[in-house]
């Protein structure tokens, strides 16, 4: 990051609570500008709450929070002007076509009356939807409702951009040019925090933050999340399917066995020399080793194996 | 308050009412359905009540008496029953809801000068068409023992009149359809506020609502945004209620048919303000909708005076009944209506009704927070 940038979204300390849940509990966090900054944590970890929160929708309980330049607390009107937000549920309205949706949310933005033509034309145009301008809202595709959202949000050309799990429930191409939008926009220098579900979208940010029970318990850059493991992963593949876990519990140095499929992602401290002790034990059981190999620890096993450590 | 803003949120909530057609036609008709469908089932003018007649003189005169009762339109004779059984069975069945029962001495006693009993049995389980019939029943009697003793220079006998008690327990019917039409104007009325308390909330479900909050656009220019379509479409139907009304039922109209519509929107405002109100506090469609039912669509039945008169309710009901649009917009268009009366004697009620609507306007505005919590 270059130190020149300011802070696009800063938080001391911000708490949001609901009677006694601890939604969102004394988080500080700071996104500068130009961040794509991804928001990963298991479902009820106060993703939502936070991401509300930044958009001025839910006021803070404790602490504080300034969105582009504005307190979250006295100014969130102010706040809402300066963003895009697009919440997880976009409630397109259903009888409005594609066209009549943007133009709602131009008005509502007070974009100058001579530019909205020309910039619904390049966004239409971004999203591929062009040729779907005159459609209902309703009889869009799932992934085009998606890109529908994301253009009215983009309408009144925010700096900053807040998405709540964009992509949830759109299907892998979808989801692809999507992200391809957010490269593009990320290039142009917008601010982008956006949460997700799906660990191959935090490896496209430029950070990310994992977020457990209302906490920021990690925030870096996605190498370094992979990093932070300090373990490397083995990959076994046995012959027959069965349960391995007493013949792995009598090796030293596995600090936790993931399940995927056929496989077992295995988080050790040293690869090389826990493979020969696993060969070697499995050799003596007779069980035949179909695939054993040493990987790079992918954010999926970071994610749980950070996950499950706070458990 | 920006009239861009303003603008968008009535374009929007103008296409949502056309685009969806059943929408439109709720609101375009029902208030209109729903005051045809009342006037016609608690209309008074009660025609073609089916009788039976049970004669046990099966003399002329009897003959004459029953020709009588039912020569207008508002008794028929249904059939001559042999015997009490068959009078009860043709009350159970419904084919007759009253029956008259002629003792075998009728002609007898009647030129004999002396009382008549005359036994009248009715459906008790619709005690308006029965005492209906029991009315106009002892009325016709009444009129033919007057004629053919009296008439009959037969001096010195009394008439016997049948004194009849009718109670008025929940009986509309006292009142004609001129008095009931102009009332039921202030009930159906409530339907497009019940409509724009459904929008608010239907948003909230769809998040539709969350994503209008995250705009830089007003609660104020969001609610007058919503009321504003629905105060157009309730005035429609201040258009054609009259016209039907008029036309259709006969009612007279003798006021001024600009103050009419000008002091109906004044309505409209207050009632629409109360819909806002719901729509505000109400977290879901069905509770909005259930609120609604209990605050804009029963008062109008209960409290606004139109079928239970105020002055006989307990003194914090009538309290209640002053802050419903209804009592005052109900008085304002009977006085319109049938007195002839404008702003120079229901200015009262007119500053009560304008009082209401922006009282509500301003609870749902304060209540309403562009936030989430």
């Amino acid at each position: 990051m270059e130190p020149s940038r300011s802070a696009a979204i800063q938080l001391e300390a911000l708490s949001r609570h609901f009677g006694e849940v601890k939604a969102v509990h004394a988080l500080s966090l700071e996104v500068r500008e130009g961040e794509l900054f991804g928001l990963v944590g298991p479902d009820g970890a106060g993703k939502t709450t936070l991401l509300r929160t930044l958009a001025g929708l839910l006021s803070p309980s404790e602490g504080s929070g300034m969105v582009a330049g504005f307190d979250l607390e006295e100014n969130p009107e102010k706040v809402k002007k300066q963003i895009g937000y697009m919440a997880q549920q976009f409630g397109l309205y259903a009888e409005l076509n594609v066209v009549e949706n943007l133009r709602f949310f131009a008005d509502l933005f007070d974009v100058p009356k001579n530019e909205i033509s020309g910039r619904m034309d390049s966004l239409l145009e971004f999203a591929n939807l062009t040729e779907f301008k005159r459609r209902r809202a309703d009889q869009l595709s799932g992934g085009m409702q998606k890109k529908l959202a994301l253009a009215c949000c983009l309408i009144h050309e925010p700096n900053i951009l807040l998405l709540d799990e964009p992509t949830t429930g759109v299907d892998p191409i979808s989801r692809r040019e999507f992200w391809h939008i957010l490269g593009e926009l990320h290039l142009s220098g917008t601010t982008i925090v956006v949460s997700t579900p799906y660990m191959d979208e935090a490896d496209r940010c430029s950070r990310v933050g994992l977020m457990y029970q209302g906490e920021m318990i990690r925030c870096a850059t996605p190498a370094d999340i992979r990093g932070a493991l300090s373990s490397e992963m083995l990959v076994l593949i046995v012959e027959e399917d069965q349960d391995l876990s007493t013949i792995l519990g009598e090796v030293n140095g596995i600090h936790e066995v993931q399940i995927y499929g056929d496989a077992y992602h295995l988080l050790v401290d040293d690869a090389a020399r826990r493979k020969r002790e696993i060969a070697r034990n499995l050799r003596r059981k007779k069980i035949k080793i179909k695939d054993l190999f040493a990987s790079m620890p992918k954010m999926e096993q970071a994610f749980i194996s950070l996950v499950k450590r706070q458990e | 308050m920006s009239i861009r803003h303003l603008m968008a949120v009535i374009r929007k909530e103008i296409s949502h009412i056309i685009r969806d057609r059943y929408t439109l036609f709720l609101v375009l008709f029902s208030p209109t359905l729903l005051l045809v469908l009342m006037a016609y089932a608690l209309s008074v003018d009660l025609k073609n009540i089916p009788i039976a007649v049970l004669d046990h003189d099966r003399s002329q005169l009897s003959g004459q008496f029953v020709g009588s009762i039912t020569a207008g339109d508002d008794l028929d004779l249904f059939t001559f029953a042999e015997d009490l059984d068959e009078v009860e069975y043709l009350l159970e069945s419904g084919d007759i809801k009253a029956a008259v029962i002629i003792a075998p001495d009728f002609s007898t006693k009647i030129r004999a000068g002396e009382g008549v009993p005359l036994q009248i049995i009715i459906d008790g389980t619709e005690p308006e068409s029965g005492g209906f019939a029991v009315d106009q029943i002892g009325l016709r009697a009444e009129e033919f023992v007057t004629e053919k003793v009296f008439g009959g220079g037969q001096l010195g006998v009394q008439a016997q009149t049948i004194e009849l008690v009718v109670l008025p327990w929940f009986n509309p019917s006292l009142k004609s359809r001129n008095d009931l039409i102009p009332g039921l104007l202030s009930i159906v009325l409530g339907l497009p506020a019940m409509l724009v308390a459904l929008t608010i909330s239907h948003e909230r479900e769809h998040g539709t609502l969350e994503q209008l909050l995250a705009t830089p656009v007003s609660r104020w220019e969001i609610l007058l945004g919503k009321m504003t379509p629905y105060l157009i479409v309730g005035m429609a139907n201040v258009v054609m209620i009259p016209i039907l009304a008029i036309v259709w039922f006969g009612v007279p109209f003798n006021g001024s048919f600009g103050q009419f519509f000008i002091l109906s929107a004044i309505f409209m405002f207050s009632i629409l303000g109360m819909g806002l109100v719901v729509g505000v506090f109400m977290r879901t469609q069905s509770a909005a909708l259930a609120l609604s039912f209990l605050l804009i669509f029963f008062p109008g039945f209960f409290l606004t005076g139109i079928f239970f008169p105020i002055v006989s309710m307990p003194e914090i009901m009538r309290m209640e009944s002053l802050a419903m649009p209804g009592t005052h917009y109900g008085i304002i268009t009977r006085g319109v209506f049938l007195t002839g009366v404008g702003i120079e004697v229901l200015w009262p009620y007119v500053i009560m009704l304008f009082g209401l609507g922006v009282m509500f306007s301003f609870v749902a505005g304060l209540f309403f927070k562009k936030k989430l919590d």
